[in-house]
């Protein structure tokens, strides 16, 4: 690591140190009543008694559970789904008029379609959360496998390579950095959504418990909640940008 | 030896053609742009095509390794017709950056071709270092594509083609997008592994020089649609020596003939 990345590092860690100052000081000035706004000293206190009484981590797995069936349920349905119809210029013909259709679609207006189907259960948050995380998966797969160089396809020609070879070996790893770059994108998508059904739904989970501190006043536990949320997407998405870096690598090499 | 005897009778003409090309034909998109083409390619030849741009000699390659399919006429391998690309007819592309799977190293990359021919794996590793070693690529395994040079990237995929272990291998100006001093050292190159292996090669180039370096036999393509314009056997000596080879008055001969007759096409 070279200098001018510690430095920025420092310089980061004092901004994020600066707003944690600043709302300590409007709290402790009452800018805002305590009854909606607590301190950050409070807040921490109540991440502290959530997760030593356990509470929190129900409720965080809960939410960690909604996030991964959707969002593994979108990623495998998308890179599915995506490379038939990526790999075929009939069907993308056929299908992007659909696509297109579908998906600007506002996630939330299919909600309670989903709940009129299927109930106020976990499989309605699922099908919501797949729903909504697969556009990104979809879309960048459909781009990735028609975008993948013709001339390779000739390679696998001429090495008589089979059809499932060919998807495998050439047209996968191929449109691998879109597809690693739409299921990020998802990722956020099914955090958002998790906590939507959460929240509509009444499921055990972070939303709810962000929900149900909000109708009694509880702002310490409210902001824990919101802070635990907003922790488990910078997680998810360091976690995901590592995998990219590892799976990527050759793209580093190329620049 | 065999491999010379082999040489031997493919430039006296007594064998078989591997590749033949009986009357063929080809329209894409309503244009003709390969016209009665009948050729003959003996086994363990060496056979240079050469034209103006857009003379069809791309597209007669492609024939000849079934990528395309002619609309008239038939090509034959080995006296059966060509009804698709098969693993004994290996391609070397001229455009090497897009013909390479960049996710993977070298030794990926030659392995790809040892995996499609059902090369067990305990047996890749040593064939794979002894092919970067027979391009002149040892010690680059570990190497991606994107970290090599453009001469290197081409040698990358001559290992790869020969990972096939081809009958007939197909050249389509693949020392184009080199420097020179690059290009002559792998035109040696091409001619050592060619005359080790015994395979036949149809070699398309728009450098005339570079075609009567390396041919028995060098054909000149008219455009419009393509057909043969000249046909032209190369007595030079070998092995062919970048320095003597060129300086050989039929060399001279052969290159004055084969400017002239690009230089008619022209006009």
């Amino acid at each position: 690591m070279n200098r001018a990345v510690i430095i920025w590092r420092v310089a980061s860690f004092l901004v994020a140190a600066g707003f944690i100052a600043l709302w300590q000081l409007i709290a402790n000035l009452k800018l805002v009543s305590p009854v909606f706004l607590p301190g950050p000293d409070r807040a921490w206190g109540a991440l502290v008694r959530g997760f030593s009484s356990g509470d929190l981590w129900s409720k965080l797995a809960g939410t960690l559970e909604h996030m991964a069936y959707g969002w593994l349920a979108a990623s495998i349905a998308g890179i599915a789904i995506g490379a038939i119809i990526g790999s075929s210029r009939t069907m993308r013909t056929y299908v992007a008029p659909s696509l297109e259709f579908l998906r600007p679609l506002p996630v939330s207006a299919i909600i309670p379609v989903a709940i009129a189907m299927l109930g106020l259960t976990q499989a309605m948050a699922l099908f919501v959360i797949a729903f909504g995380a697969i556009w990104p998966i979809m879309l960048a797969t459909i781009h990735g496998f028609a975008a993948v160089e013709p001339r390779l396809y000739e390679v696998a020609r001429s090495l008589q390579m089979s059809r499932l070879a060919v998807i495998f070996k050439i047209a996968l790893p191929s449109a691998s950095p879109d597809i690693l770059a739409g299921m990020r994108l998802s990722l956020t998508v099914a955090l958002i959504l998790s906590v939507v059904c959460e929240i509509l739904a009444g499921l055990d989970g972070l939303g709810h418990w962000v929900l149900l501190s909000a109708r009694a006043f509880r702002s310490a536990d409210l902001f824990a909640g919101v802070i635990l949320l907003g922790l488990t997407g910078y997680v998810t998405s360091v976690a995901m940008s590592l995998a990219e870096h590892r799976l990527l690598a050759w793209q580093a090499a190329q620049r | 030896m065999a491999s010379a005897a082999k040489r031997l009778e493919a430039v006296s003409g007594t064998a078989a053609p591997q590749i033949s090309f009986d009357a063929v034909t080809l329209q894409l998109g309503g244009k003709t742009i390969i016209e009665n083409l009948s050729l003959g390619v003996r086994p363990g030849e060496f056979l240079c095509i050469v034209g103006a741009s857009g003379c069809g000699k791309t597209t007669a390659l492609r024939l000849a390794a079934g990528l395309y399919q002619p609309t008239g006429g038939k090509v034959n391998f080995d006296g059966q017709p060509m009804r698709e690309p098969r693993r004994e007819i290996a391609i070397v592309f001229q455009d090497y950056g897009k013909a390479l799977l960049p996710w993977r190293t070298a030794a990926g990359n030659v392995s790809l071709a040892l995996e499609a021919g059902g090369t067990p794996s305990a047996e890749r590793p040593a064939r794979i270092e002894e092919l970067l070693r027979t391009v002149g690529l040892p010690g680059h395994a570990g190497k991606y594509p994107s970290e090599m040079s453009g001469g290197m990237q081409q040698r990358l995929q001559i290992a790869r083609c020969l990972a096939q272990e081809p009958k007939t291998l197909l050249m389509d100006e693949p020392f184009g997008a080199l420097d020179a001093m690059t290009r002559q050292g792998l035109q040696d190159e091409v001619l050592s592994l060619v005359a080790a292996s015994g395979a036949t090669v149809i070699f398309v180039t728009h450098d005339l020089d570079e075609a009567i370096y390396l041919g028995d036999r060098v054909i000149g393509l008219l455009p419009h649609p393509g057909r043969i314009g000249i046909e032209l056997k190369v007595n030079l000596p070998r092995p062919r020596d970048q320095l003597s080879t060129r300086e050989h008055p039929e060399f001279l001969r052969l290159r004055r003939q084969l400017f002239d007759f690009i230089k008619a096409t022209e006009q």
